[in-house]
C-alpha cells in the first residue's frame, strides 16, 4: 500500500467507524477517488479593483486627462504591448505574462451594471441578470447539477471561515475552511461525534439534512486535515493572509486532494480615498503570491491542469475623484492564468475611453461567457442548465 | 398533540419560542385565549414607537453629518445601525415585549427587504413597518412606496417624467405584491410612469415632486386612465393573485416551506375578502386545524435571528457586550437591516453550510461561555483568533424559572421531559448519547449541562 493510499484509508476509517451506514454521505469510494482532470482556482478581489490602474493604457491621452494625479506615468508602466502595461507593483505578474501563462480579458461586465458592492458581487456570484435575484451561486449550481465525482462536500473548497454565495447550491454547497487545525478542533467535539454515532434513522427531511451535513462536515474536516499535513511546499510564500491561502491551496493540490474548485479572497480594493498606496500594496501582494503559487504548481506538474481566474465585482470610474481615489464603476479586466491557455496575452482590445456611459466603461464581454466556457470546457458540465440561458463560449 | 406541544408550536411560529414563565402562566388557558392575548399584546406594542426615532433627524444633524469626513461618517453610521440591530434582536428575545409583533416585523423586513445608508431612515422604516405589521396590507404597501429608505434603495428618486426609472415599479410587482407571471413588461413601464416624482427629502420624509411627475394617461392592466402611484397599488391589490402571493409567502414563513395548495388558497380567500387585513390572515393561520398537524411541527429550520432570540428568551439572557451578537449574525448569514438583496433572505436549507452548521451547534456554548450556565464543558467552541475580544460573549442568565420546571423531575424521566420542552421535533437520541457529557454533581448542574447539550443537537435547529 502506498503511503498516500494508507492515509486515505485511515481518514475514512476514523470517521466511518462512528457513522451508521445510512448516514454516510461521503462514502469510501468517493473519498478515495483521486483527483481527476482539471482544477479551477477562483480569486476574488473584493471592493472593486481599479482595472485602469492595474492594466494601464499608457498611450491613451484620455486616460491621463481623466487622471491627472492618479494616472500612472508612462515611464513607470511595465509595458507588455504597444498600448498596455502592468501597474509597476506587478513585476512578478509581468513575468508570468511573458512566459505565456496569462490571458487578460478587458472590459468584462454585464448589461445594466449595478454600482453597489454587495449587489454587483451577488450578480457575479449568482450569474444573474442585473434585475434578477438568485439565492444560489454559479458554482453551487454546478455542484447541484450532479457533476461527476463531486459527491464529497469538499469538492469545492473556499479558503475562508465563511462560504461565499458563489459556492452555495440548493442541495449541495462548497466547503469553507479558513484553517484546518482550527476546524479540526471544533469538529473534534466529542459530543457532536457521540450524537452522530447514536443518531437513528429519521424520515423528516430537514432533520436528515442537518445530520447529513454534520456527518459530511466531520468526514471532510478529517480528510482535509490529513491532506493538509501530507505535503509541505518547498517554495517560500510571501507573508500575510493571501500568501498563506494560496500556499494552503497549493499544498492540498499537491497532496492530490479530492478537490476540484478552490476559492480565495483578497479584500480592500474600495479605494475612494488615497488609492495609490493602497492599490500598490494590494497588487503587489497579489502578484508576488500568485507568481510563487504558479511556480509551486509548475514544480509539481500541476500547472497545465489548473486554471486560475481573478475577478472583481466592478471596476472604477474613469475619472479620478477629489480625494486621490476613484469611485464605483462598471466593466473591468479579468485575469486567467494557467499552463495550458489557448489564447495567451490580451484577449481583446483595451477599454474604449472615448465611449463612456455616465463616465463609466461600457462592457465588451459578459462575464457569463467566461463562466460558460469554464463550466463546459474545464468542469465538463452543461453551462446552459447551470446559467439558465445560453452564452457564447470564448477561447480559454 | 398535548397542550404543551400546541403552545410551544404556536409560540415558536408566532414568535421566538416559549419561556418557562410563559408556560407557567398559560398552561391552563385554552389555545384560543392564548392566541387572542398574543394579538392584544401585539396591538398594544405596535402603537409604541421605537424611542430612538422620536426626535427624528433634524436639518442641524444633517449639517453636522456633512461636516464629518467620510470615514468618520461611515464609522458613526455603522455604530448606529449596529445599535438598532442589537436593540431589535434583544426586543425579539425579551418576553416582556410582543414576540408576535417582532416576528411580523421580521417577516415584513424580509419581504420589503431594504438597506439604508442613513441609520435614522432605517429606523424610521422599521417604525413604519411596526405600525402596519398587523394592520392593513394596502396601507403597508403604500407606506413602503413612500418610505425614504425604500425610495433610495430602489432608485425612485431618479424616477422622473423625462427619464423614468423602473426599478421600484418592477420590484413592487415582482417581489412585494403580485409576483412574476401576472403582469407584462408594458405594465412595469406604465407603473413606473405613475410613480414618477415620488421622492424623499433629507429627513427621509416623502416628497411629491410635481414637476417630475407624469400626469399623462397610462394603460395599466389594460385599463386606461391618468393613474398615479396610489391607483396602481389599488389596481394591483384588486387582483386576487396578490392575496395569493402574500398568503403563499406567509405560509412558507409561518407554517411550512412545503406548500399545501388548498391551505394557501384558503388563506388567500380570507385575506382578499377581508380587504387585506393582515391580522385576519395571521389568525386564519394560527386558528386553523392544519397549523397544528404533526407534519407542520418541528419542520422549519430556524433563521439565525429566530435561533439567537430563542436562546435569549428561554434564559432571559442579559448581555454585557451585546455587540458580540453582530458577529454571530454575520457568521450565521442574517444581519438585521442588511438583507442580501431586495428579495430578502432565502431561508430554509439556504441557512446551512458546513461553517454555519458548526457555529449553530456550538451557539449555546458561545453565548453562555461566560455565564453561570457554562460548567466548563471541555470541547466548547474555540473562539477564532481574529477579533477574539469582540467575540467573547459576556452574559448573565436567569436560570431559576427553567430550573423550577425540572427540579422535581424524576432523573430517569428528565431527559425526555426536557427534550419535550426544548425541542420541537422528537429527539433521536438515547440516554447513553448524553451519558459522558453531563455533570451529575447535583440536580442543578445536571439540568444545566443537559439543557446546554440539548441545545447543541441538530434537532434544536428546527422549530
Amino acid at each position: 500500500m502506498k503511503r498516500r493510499n494508507f492515509i486515505k484509508a485511515s481518514a475514512i476509517a476514523s470517521t466511518s467507524a462512528l457513522v451508521p451506514q445510512f448516514l454516510k454521505g461521503v462514502n469510501s469510494t468517493n473519498i478515495a477517488k483521486s483527483r481527476e482532470g482539471k482544477n479551477l482556482v477562483v480569486i476574488q478581489f473584493s471592493g472593486g479593483n481599479d482595472g485602469l490602474n492595474t492594466i494601464i493604457p499608457y498611450q491613451n491621452d484620455l486616460y491621463y486627462k481623466n487622471r491627472p494625479i492618479l494616472g500612472i506615468k508612462a515611464n513607470e508602466v511595465l509595458k507588455v504591448s504597444d498600448s498596455l502595461g502592468f501597474n509597476p507593483a506587478m513585476a512578478s505578474l509581468e513575468s508570468l505574462y511573458d512566459e505565456g501563462l496569462m490571458s487578460i480579458i478587458n472590459s468584462v461586465g454585464y448589461p445594466n451594471p449595478d454600482r453597489s458592492h454587495f449587489r454587483s458581487m451577488d450578480i457575479w456570484h449568482t450569474a444573474s441578470d442585473s434585475n434578477e435575484y438568485l439565492s444560489t451561486g454559479w458554482l453551487g449550481r454546478y455542484l447541484d447539477s450532479k457533476c461527476s465525482g463531486c459527491q464529497s462536500p469538499h469538492h469545492a473548497l473556499e479558503v475562508d471561515d465563511t462560504l461565499s454565495l458563489s459556492l452555495k447550491g440548493i442541495e449541495k454547497s462548497g466547503f469553507a475552511m479558513g484553517n484546518p487545525n482550527q476546524l479540526k478542533r471544533i469538529s473534534d467535539n466529542k459530543f457532536l461525534q457521540s450524537i452522530v454515532h447514536h443518531h437513528e434513522h429519521d424520515h423528516e427531511e430537514n432533520v436528515e439534512y442537518l445530520y447529513k451535513t454534520l456527518v459530511d462536515t466531520q468526514a471532510s474536516v478529517d480528510y482535509l486535515y490529513q491532506r493538509s499535513k501530507l505535503h509541505k511546499t518547498k517554495v517560500k510564500y510571501p507573508k500575510g493572509a493571501f500568501g498563506k491561502d494560496l500556499k494552503q491551496i497549493a499544498e492540498l493540490m499537491t497532496a492530490d486532494a479530492d478537490i476540484k474548485i478552490y476559492y480565495a479572497n483578497l479584500g480592500g480594493f474600495d479605494t475612494h480615498v488615497g488609492q495609490k498606496n493602497k492599490q500598490t500594496r494590494l497588487l503587489k501582494t497579489y502578484s508576488d503570491a500568485m507568481s510563487i503559487f504558479v511556480k509551486d504548481l509548475k514544480n509539481n506538474g500541476l500547472l497545465d491542469d489548473t486554471l486560475i481566474m481573478t475577478f472583481s465585482e466592478f471596476g472604477r470610474r474613469v475619472q479620478q475623484n477629489a480625494s486621490g481615489g476613484t469611485d464605483h464603476g462598471t466593466a473591468n479586466n479579468v485575469f486567467l492564468i494557467g499552463g495550458n491557455l489557448k489564447k495567451k496575452g490580451f484577449y481583446n482590445a483595451a477599454a474604449d475611453l472615448k465611449k463612456l456611459e455616465k463616465g463609466d466603461l461600457i462592457y465588451q464581454m459578459d462575464f457569463r461567457k467566461i463562466y460558460a466556457t469554464i463550466l463546459e470546457d474545464w468542469l465538463e458540465a452543461s453551462p446552459t442548465k447551470i446559467l439558465g440561458k445560453q452564452f457564447e463560449k470564448i477561447i480559454i | 398533540m398535548n397542550k404543551q406541544q400546541r403552545l410551544q408550536h404556536l409560540y415558536w411560529r408566532s414568535g421566538f419560542g416559549m419561556s418557562p414563565k410563559e408556560w407557567f402562566t398559560k398552561k391552563n388557558h385554552s389555545t384560543q385565549i392564548v392566541i387572542d392575548e398574543l394579538f392584544r399584546k401585539a396591538h398594544q406594542f405596535s402603537k409604541k414607537k421605537i424611542l430612538k426615532n422620536e426626535r427624528g433627524i433634524e436639518p442641524s444633524d444633517i449639517l453636522m453629518i456633512l461636516k464629518l469626513d467620510k470615514k468618520e461618517k461611515r464609522r458613526q453610521n455603522k455604530i448606529k445601525i449596529e445599535t438598532y440591530n442589537i436593540d431589535w434582536i434583544l426586543r425579539s428575545g425579551n418576553p416582556k415585549e410582543s414576540a408576535l409583533l417582532e416576528k411580523m416585523i421580521l417577516f415584513w423586513h424580509g419581504h420589503f427587504a431594504c438597506r439604508s445608508k442613513v441609520p435614522e431612515w432605517a429606523l424610521k422604516q422599521l417604525n413604519t413597518i411596526r405600525r402596519y405589521a398587523l394592520g392593513n396590507f394596502k396601507e403597508l404597501v403604500l407606506a413602503m412606496a413612500k418610505d425614504g429608505s425604500m425610495i433610495r434603495f430602489l432608485n425612485n428618486q431618479q424616477n422622473k417624467k423625462r427619464k423614468p426609472n423602473e426599478n421600484f415599479a418592477r420590484e413592487l410587482m415582482e417581489l412585494f405584491t403580485i409576483g412574476r407571471g401576472n403582469y407584462s413588461e408594458k405594465d412595469v413601464k406604465e407603473a413606473a410612469r405613475a410613480f414618477t416624482g415620488w421622492s424623499s427629502n433629507l429627513k427621509g420624509d416623502f416628497v411629491f415632486k410635481k414637476r417630475q411627475h407624469d400626469f399623462g394617461e397610462k394603460i395599466f392592466f389594460e385599463k386606461k386612465g391618468k393613474w398615479d402611484g396610489d391607483d396602481i397599488i389599488d389596481m394591483i391589490l384588486e387582483k386576487r393573485e396578490t392575496a395569493e402571493f402574500i398568503a403563499r409567502k406567509a405560509y412558507r414563513f409561518f407554517v411550512n416551506e412545503k406548500i399545501e395548495e388548498q391551505n394557501v388558497k384558503y388563506l388567500a380567500r380570507v385575506f382578499y375578502d377581508s380587504n387585506y387585513d393582515i391580522e385576519k390572515l395571521m389568525r386564519a393561520i394560527f386558528e386553523s386545524k392544519w397549523f397544528f398537524e404533526k407534519k407542520n411541527v418541528g419542520v422549519k429550520i430556524k433563521s439565525p435571528i429566530e435561533l439567537i432570540a430563542g436562546m435569549i428568551r428561554i434564559f432571559e439572557v442579559d448581555f454585557k457586550n451585546p455587540a458580540a451578537l453582530i458577529f454571530i449574525e454575520k457568521a450565521l448569514g442574517q444581519v438585521l437591516f442588511h438583507p442580501p438583496n431586495v428579495a430578502g433572505w432565502a431561508g430554509g436549507k439556504n441557512w446551512i453550510d458546513n461553517s454555519t452548521l458548526m457555529l449553530r451547534l456550538n451557539l449555546a456554548n458561545v453565548l453562555f461561555q461566560n455565564s453561570e450556565l457554562n460548567l466548563k464543558i471541555e470541547e466548547a467552541f474555540e473562539a477564532q483568533k481574529k477579533n477574539k475580544q469582540k467575540r467573547n460573549v459576556q452574559a448573565s442568565v436567569n436560570f431559576t424559572p427553567f430550573y423550577n420546571l425540572f427540579k422535581r423531575e424524576n432523573e430517569k424521566l428528565l431527559l425526555n421531559k426536557m427534550g419535550d420542552f426544548i425541542l420541537q421535533t422528537k429527539g433521536h437520541f438515547k440516554e447513553s448519547t448524553f451519558e459522558n457529557f453531563i455533570i451529575k454533581n447535583n440536580k442543578e448542574d445536571l439540568v444545566k449541562t443537559m439543557c446546554l447539550r440539548m441545545m447543541s443537537l441538530p434537532e434544536y435547529q428546527l422549530m
